[in-house]
């Protein structure tokens, strides 16, 4: 193969320039003349019948121009479980959830009037914790849903029981971890504008707007073509605006439709934190068999997640966490028993990794748990059970393309883990843990596609109009995308528009999850650009009357291999085939259906993903038994991302992984009150580290080349994340002697256990 | 109770009717239409809205607009000049310091208030001046590497 002139190389972002100007219009930026502000009404209690909403004295405070309930919202949605509605008319079933939504011309007319509704409910007894919700006679949230019980995904696979009678040893283990937010520096927002022709324009900071139109043309009842969802650039998403539909989606549309005027609902900071979902709490006991030899014989986890009062994401999220623990090690007995509870508390959502980096988190914690009881070195265990390359995993997965060995291997030698470990210092500890997310899924239940779609235009001049289903959250992924497009068109990055986030001008695609963007968001587009590289040579073929063989393009221009003096600049093979009889446009689409499996439905086996990107983490700390503060001295992270189409993304998102890593491990906790609500919903009391607190990060980039992903590429941006937290608490465990379980592992815990310690010793 | 104030954004000078109570991230997003400066939190706590008043960097959410009369500000928009960017938006560009780009613009305000007063800092007071300064992307390594390469090249 010839040397590659974009693809692998440091392109600056696309973006960059007029974010670091100013020039870039966010969702939040979007403002309309005459435009109204909404907000959405939401209840005190927990769990309460409705026994009636006055609005008369609010609708008459000046300012005031709607004011809706959910008579007029009569929507059923969710992700996986159609359980909600935007705004409640029977019950509310959390502290926030909404029961009626203003429109006003400016911010203080919405507050007087949010103050002047009236509601009067009926208490109804409510239940926080997802252990007593699946209790018999527990209060129900849901009409017809047993114990609360939403989902159970599970994974039965081997024979787990035979596996722990060959096992010298089983161990038990209960971990738990805690609410994290996303805190997307943008806050959710979006304008509703309607005009006469009945037509809705939904301006909506959407992780996948294609998706989001075809749900709201569900639930409102209204064809596709009348509704257009526009995402501009997005401050962040991490999981957030994957979830295509919030209330307050609902609540703006049908205000400005009953106004006749464009209306805005943006959240507070305050907001944000709570309602706009959240990484789950988990509650896990794990049960892992091990040889003498460190062989890994079975394991069996059973993962009871806190749903929260809907259910969002909440199944999926409890099965990915399942999916993924099956496809790290070479144990092929595996049993896994997920529990999606319904509690009266805030609901969660997607975010980065769902559900994987907390079931990762209790696997790897306790793996390094049972290193410690058996004396055995933690990374030797991992090498020794470590998946490889040509591997088909317990869950079913076929691994074309698996660095996971050599990442181990990789952040072990930039730490020093053999010097270091043969020469232990008191109060210093060393820690490791692996992990593995997919690049795109297909989970049953679910819909039997994982694609994403591309359309491609080259103009007279010799640009190119390249539309992708893929939104830039933030990630690079239109950098990546753009330097895949180049590369295979041989035309330079700079001279091509990557355009997104458009229902009326990009094409259908599954959006930016699952870590999908550039590796099948990549293939739909290398597929139109060599569709459209193709259409470039034939006509160039033709006017230099060569065989489109003896061709190739580089630096936008044609030229005969064997005489490369005999040329053709791009633009004017694009001209001379547009402007001559029967002419035609060199213009090409794809749509990329990825190469993966719907699992079983039974078992939950299948090869679910295209690719698996593997990834190690190496973390060293200091602890101060006086205080149970922990200095990060250092963190090595390593990921097997195929192929790095564009390092410098690549490491920006490593880094940025291990930032939002450490914050889960060590700091970052939703805490909320008795009955669900937020006590610490800023950003001063949420505590996320910040440029002081940062540690140094080194990142180790293992290329292995996927052999089904463009260019070799698989998913970065959430295997990025996994595994710190775990590697972190096995550091503090080296420095301290304590098996602290439960996230976040914060200097008061610490500081609390080892005096627990001493006074019994 | 609105009061009229003159205040010179970005070199050119304005005359406004203002409500007492308005910040100047209000003014300065809905009257001016400004919209480089962000508002991640509207209380202080993210930088995001960070602009310079007479060459001090603060958060325009906490200035009430009556507070700038008189005033120079600075806001993201008046940085690059001639249409070239500054050393400090070239930097972020070649680093890598920009992800999503809602905190670049509060970032970056942060950083030219903070190289004009320490033109050669160490990396330890680079990080202590972007404290303030929430990015929830990056994991600051990068901000930081192109505050100290921007602070090179400006003393070239």
């Amino acid at each position: 193969m010839r040397d590659l002139d974009f693809v692998g190389k440091n392109v600056p972002r696309v973006d960059a320039e007029v974010k670091v100007t100013g020039d870039a219009i966010f969702s939040a930026d979007v403002t309309f003349p005459n435009m109204l502000l909404g907000r959405l009404v939401r209840s005190p209690l927990p769990h309460a019948k409705i026994l009636n909403i006055d609005t008369s004295v609010a609708e008459r405070v000046t300012g005031v121009k709607a004011i809706i309930t959910g008579e007029e919202t009569p929507f059923v949605f969710g992700v996986s479980h159609m359980d909600q509605t935007p705004l409640q008319t029977e019950k509310v079933r959390y502290v926030g959830d909404p029961v009626a939504a203003v429109a006003a011309v400016d911010s203080d007319a919405l507050l007087e009037a949010m103050e002047l509704i009236k509601v009067d409910y009926e208490p109804l007894p409510a239940v926080f914790d997802p252990e007593e919700a699946m209790k018999e006679g527990a209060p129900i949230i849901h009409e017809g849903i047993e114990r609360n019980i939403a989902a159970n995904p599970r994974y039965d696979l081997g024979d787990v029981d035979k596996a722990f009678k060959e096992a010298d040893h089983v161990f038990e283990d209960r971990l738990e971890t805690q609410r994290v937010a996303h805190v997307c520096p943008e806050p959710h927002n979006c304008v509703a504008v309607w005009d006469h022709d009945g037509k809705l324009t939904f301006y909506y900071c959407s992780q996948m707007p294609s998706v989001t139109r075809v749900q709201l043309a569900k639930a409102l009842g209204m064809p596709e073509s009348k509704i257009r969802v526009i995402t501009n650039h997005v401050g962040g998403g991490f999981g957030s605006r994957a979830t295509s539909k919030f209330p307050m989606d609902f609540a703006a549309i049908v205000l400005a439709r009953k106004t006749g005027r464009p209306v805005k609902i943006e959240y507070a900071r305050d907001e944000e934190f709570i309602f706009s979902t959240f990484r789950h709490k988990f509650i896990m006991t794990v049960k892992t068999g091990i040889k003498n030899d460190g062989t890994i014989t079975g394991r069996h986890i059973t993962n009871i997640c806190d749903n929260g009062a809907y259910c969002d994401y909440g199944p999926v999220v409890t099965n990915v966490g399942g999916a993924m623990q099956g496809t790290l090690y070479r144990f092929m007995n595996y049993r896994y028993d997920g529990y999606t509870v319904y509690t009266n508390l805030p609901y969660g959502g997607a975010m980065r990794g769902i559900g994987n980096p907390q079931v990762h988190y209790a696997g790897e914690t306790q793996l390094n748990m049972i290193a410690e009881r058996l004396g055995m070195d933690p990374l030797e265990i991992r090498i020794k059970n470590a998946v490889r390359t040509g591997d088909e995993t317990a869950t079913g997965a076929i691994l074309k393309s698996c660095g996971l060995v050599e990442c181990l291997e990789e952040v072990a030698k930039e730490i020093g883990w053999k010097e270091k470990r043969a020469h232990p210092v008191p109060n210093r500890g060393l820690g490791i843990a692996c992990g593995v997310h997919f690049t795109g899924i297909r989970l049953s239940p679910g819909i039997d596609a994982d694609f994403a779609g591309a359309t491609l235009i080259v103009n007279d001049d010799g640009s190119v109009n390249l539309a992708t289903s893929c939104v830039d959250i933030g990630s690079g992924s239109s950098t990546a995308l753009t330097q895949i497009a180049a590369e295979v068109l041989g035309i330079e990055v700079e001279k091509i528009n990557t355009i997104f986030g458009d229902t009326e001008t990009c094409p259908m695609g599954w959006g930016s999850r699952a870590s999908r963007n550039t590796a099948i968001g990549g293939m739909a587009i290398q597929k139109a650009a060599e569709d459209a590289r193709n259409q470039i040579l034939e006509a160039a073929g033709e006017k230099l009357e060569v065989h489109p063989d003896d061709l190739d393009i580089r630096n936008s221009t044609v030229f005969v291999k064997a005489a490369p003096s005999k040329c053709l600049s791009v633009s004017d093979v694009v001209r001379f085939n547009r402007y001559r009889k029967d002419g035609q446009a060199v213009m090409a689409k794809s749509h990329w259906d990825a190469p993966s499996q719907l699992a079983d439905p039974v078992t939950g086996r299948g090869n679910f993903s295209m690719a698996f990107s593997y990834g190690a983490k190496a973390i060293e700390v200091k602890v101060d038994p006086g205080t149970g503060q922990i200095q990060i001295l250092d963190v090595v992270a390593s990921q097997d991302l195929g192929k790095a189409i564009n390092p410098l993304g690549a490491m920006g998102q490593i880094e940025g992984g291990v930032h939002m890593g450490l914050g889960f491990a060590m700091s970052e906790d939703m805490v909320l009150d008795d009955e669900g609500r937020m006590k610490n919903n800023y950003l001063l009391d949420y505590r996320m580290l910040t440029s002081l607190d940062m540690p140094p990060v080194s990142t180790i980039l293992v290329e292995t080349n996927d052999p089904v992903g463009p260019f070799g590429a698989k998913g970065v941006g959430e295997m990025a994340t996994i595994g710190t937290a775990d590697a972190f608490v096995s550091a503090v465990q080296k420095a301290t002697g304590l098996f602290l379980t439960d996230l976040p592992v914060t200097p008061e815990k610490v500081l609390l256990a080892l005096k627990k310690k001493e006074s019994k010793s | 109770m609105k009061k009229k104030i003159k205040l010179t954004v970005n070199d050119e000078l304005h005359e406004l009717e203002v409500e007492n109570r308005r910040t100047l991230l209000e003014v300065i997003r809905e009257d001016l239409h400004l919209l480089g400066t962000k508002k991640i939190c509207d209380m202080g706590e993210c930088g995001s809205c960070t602009v310079l008043m007479d060459g001090v960097a603060v958060n325009s959410c906490l200035v009430l607009a009556v507070e700038a009369e008189g005033k120079k500000i600075e806001t993201i928009e008046g940085v690059a000049q001639g249409g070239k960017l500054h050393p400090i938006q070239e930097e972020f560009v070649a680093k890598g310091g920009v992800q999503c780009g809602y905190c670049s613009p509060g970032m970056i305000m942060t950083a030219k208030a903070f190289l004009e007063k320490n033109p050669n800092p160490n990396e330890e007071e680079a990080k202590t001046a972007i404290a303030g300064n929430f990015c929830r992307c990056t994991g600051y390594v990068r901000i930081v590497e192109a505050i100290l390469s921007a602070a090179d090249r400006m003393r070239e």
